[in-house]
């Protein structure tokens, strides 16, 4: 089953509109993941796919066109990031709601057990942890055989150890999957994602492969949503030069007339940050731990700088070095 | 500390407002006794002050306290003693008047139908404002418009739209239940579209996204997860309207003063005629005098309690149930 949307619209909300212009595709048994800060529009999205919104372009599932279709007749699975059990029908109920309305359709209790909430049937979602009500949410969806699943930030709500497990299910739950994914959570978005679209103000910024916008943003803005550093290319040894041998010509073509100065950034993603390197030396503001490694803010010349090390630096200067062929350019036309 | 503190007083609540209450009564009983119930209106007073006091509120507290029980002796006390000055032979008397039942019976179920109307009808209107329609102030607008309209001239525009030469020519309204019921309905719908509103308000759009996305229509949706989980402010509307019509007076004294209306029991014939219970107070007061009206309002107030009660337990009783 393939997703394919291109679907413009304006909403208006206390006073100000927000104009929402996206156009992506989703092949069979892929999960797209989108990723973007508050705001962004993420979740209109999803509704605009789900068909709760009124629209202009189009929403096909499969090919077939279903964007004048009832949200009950398009055959995709909701998973709202609250949830959205019904409070007064039980586990059981709450997973069997939609199976009278499709043909083809999963046992309820046979779902309930895969995701290990088989004990919980008989309870009301006001009785359920976080965890426990996602894995509800999610039974429902899967026992009406959606064609697509549509997931708005399913485990933003938990706490990590349960969000983390319940990433795992997801996983394997979506493999199969065709999935439109929405989260701000960068290490979500590269768990799950087959691929990813990072969206700002109701438009998609850069897509593709995970690993390929992960490690080639186009942006700042991408760069550092996507955890990377993004320093002025002033500001990096041999920065000025690779921005020379790498991408001249196509900057100057790129550059449009009348623009003002075009703002050029080199972005590293801090895993490739060595410590006691040669290129520079900058005095550590802050050493956080996270998990196995160590996330150290680095300031070096006047830009700060994360690096994520196994060992923490030990005096409060350190030697910074950046791989040359960790080094991204990215850049921003100016208004 | 704090916690410890708060539990010890939290502990000791119920048994306090308990005791506080015996002794409001047993001083009521004994000023009513010595024909001096100005002497518990101070007292109520004083203990309240010295309550504010124990608090631990201090001044303020024994200020605020002070200061409410005004206003509480200004309701309670005409109340209280509306009830003990009450000729329990009077009452007894009024209690098997056939007159008297009839009005009753009336006055309950002719509010019944008018709660009914309003509910039947202005649920729908109530779903349609709450998911936002466009003209929606202007509607809210006309649905709270009887609420400011003096009763008396509720009952002339009654008059004057479904009376002689107005929308139902086929209906007598003046004198008839019919009337009464529309004059009823007319001030009492905004209670029965506003609680049901406010539920439907209170019910996620998102539960009504999810059965969407998992296949119900939208009727489908309404019927399995709105109008369940809104079933309780409906109900709460209902009763409300049901409460505000069995109270009214001046709409219902202009279109139906006499209401002729078929009787259930047999005792005293099926075709009747009598007045709505707030009317038949204000006629025997006129007729009779204070002490005979008095009997009977004792009996509709005893009504309007048991039906206020209800109410109160619909609207704040136990509601784990339905609403989270």
């Amino acid at each position: 089953m393939t997703l394919d949307l291109d679907v413009r619209a304006t909403f208006a909300a206390a006073g100000a509109t927000f104009t929402l212009d996206v156009d992506l595709h989703v092949a069979a048994g892929e999960t797209l993941v989108v990723l973007g800060p508050s705001g962004s529009g993420k979740t209109l999205v999803l509704e605009t796919v789900a068909g709760f919104h009124p629209h202009e372009g189009s929403v096909r599932v499969d090919g077939e066109d279903v964007t004048d279709a009832p949200p009950e007749s398009r055959g995709l699975g909701f998973v709202f990031q609250d949830y959205a059990l019904f409070p007064h029908l039980t586990v059981r109920e709450n997973v069997a709601f939609g199976t009278r309305y499709h043909d083809e359709t999963r046992d309820p209790d046979a779902l309930l057990e895969s995701l290990d909430v088989a004990s919980l049937a008989d309870r009301y979602p006001r009785t359920l942890s976080g965890g426990e009500r996602q894995r509800v949410a999610l039974a429902r969806a899967l026992a009406i055989r959606p064609r697509a699943f549509l997931l708005d930030e399913p485990l933003s709500a938990l706490d990590v150890p349960t969000r983390q497990r319940l990433r795992a299910d997801l996983a394997d739950v979506l493999a199969d999957e065709t999935a439109l994914y929405v989260t701000h959570n960068r290490t979500t978005a590269r768990a799950l994602a087959d691929r990813v679209a990072v969206v700002r103000a109701g438009r998609v910024v850069q897509a593709g492969d995970v690993d390929d916008v992960f490690e080639r943003p186009e942006t700042p803005f991408v760069a550092r949503f996507t955890g990377a550093n993004c320093l002025p290319v002033e500001a990096v040894p041999g920065g000025v030069a690779l921005l020379d041998e790498e991408s001249t010509e196509g900057f100057d073509a790129a550059r449009p007339d009348g623009s003002t100065e075009e703002t050029t950034h080199v972005a590293i993603r801090p895993e490739y940050v060595e410590l006691g390197g040669s290129d520079a030396t900058g005095e550590v503001c802050r050493v956080v731990r996270e998990d196995a490694a160590y996330r150290v803010t680095v300031s070096v010349g006047g830009e700060r700088l994360d690096a994520l090390v196994r060992e923490p630096p030990s005096g409060e200067r350190v030697g910074v070095r950046l791989p040359p062929d960790k080094l991204i350019t990215v850049r921003e036309l100016g208004q | 500390m704090a916690t410890e503190h708060r539990s010890s007083v939290t502990l000791g609540r119920g048994a306090a407002v308990l005791a506080f209450l015996t002794v409001q009564g047993v001083a009521f009983a004994a000023a009513y006794a010595l024909s001096h119930p100005t002497w518990y209106a101070g007292f109520a007073l004083l203990s309240a002050a010295v309550a504010g006091y124990l608090y631990g509120e201090g001044l303020f507290g024994v200020a605020l306290a002070a200061l409410g029980t005004v206003l509480l002796l200004a309701v309670g006390l005409p109340l209280a003693l509306f009830v003990a000055r009450q000729d329990p032979g009077l009452v007894a008397e009024a209690a098997t008047e056939p007159a008297v039942l009839r009005s009753l019976y009336l006055g309950v179920y002719g509010p019944l139908l008018a709660a009914l109307f309003g509910v039947g009808f202005g649920v729908p209107l109530a779903y349609l404002l709450a998911r936002g329609v466009r003209g929606r102030a202007f509607v809210e607008s006309l649905v709270d418009l009887p609420l400011v309209v003096p009763h008396s001239v509720a009952g002339l525009i009654v008059l004057y739209g479904f009376g002689t030469g107005g929308v139902l020519p086929q209906l007598r309204v003046l004198g008839t239940l019919w009337g009464m019921v529309l004059a009823m309905t007319f001030v009492s719908a905004p209670y029965a579209v506003n609680a049901a509103r406010e539920a439907f308000e209170a019910v996620d759009p998102r539960l009504e996204y999810a059965a969407r996305s998992h296949g119900a229509s939208r009727f489908e949706t309404f019927r399995r997860v709105t109008a369940p989980l809104a079933a309780r402010g409906v109900l709460t509307g209902g009763v409300l309207a049901w409460a505000r019509s069995v109270s009214e007076f001046g709409a219902v004294a202009i279109v139906a003063y006499n209401v002729h209306f078929a009787f259930p029991l047999p005792v005293v014939g099926s075709e009747q005629t009598a007045q709505h219970a707030p009317v038949m107070v204000y006629n025997t007061f006129l007729s009779q005098g204070l002490a005979k009206s008095g009997a009977v309002a004792f009996l509709l107030l005893a009504l309007s309690a048991v039906i206020f009660l209800l109410v109160r337990w619909l609207a704040y009783g136990d509601r784990t149930t339905t609403l989270v």
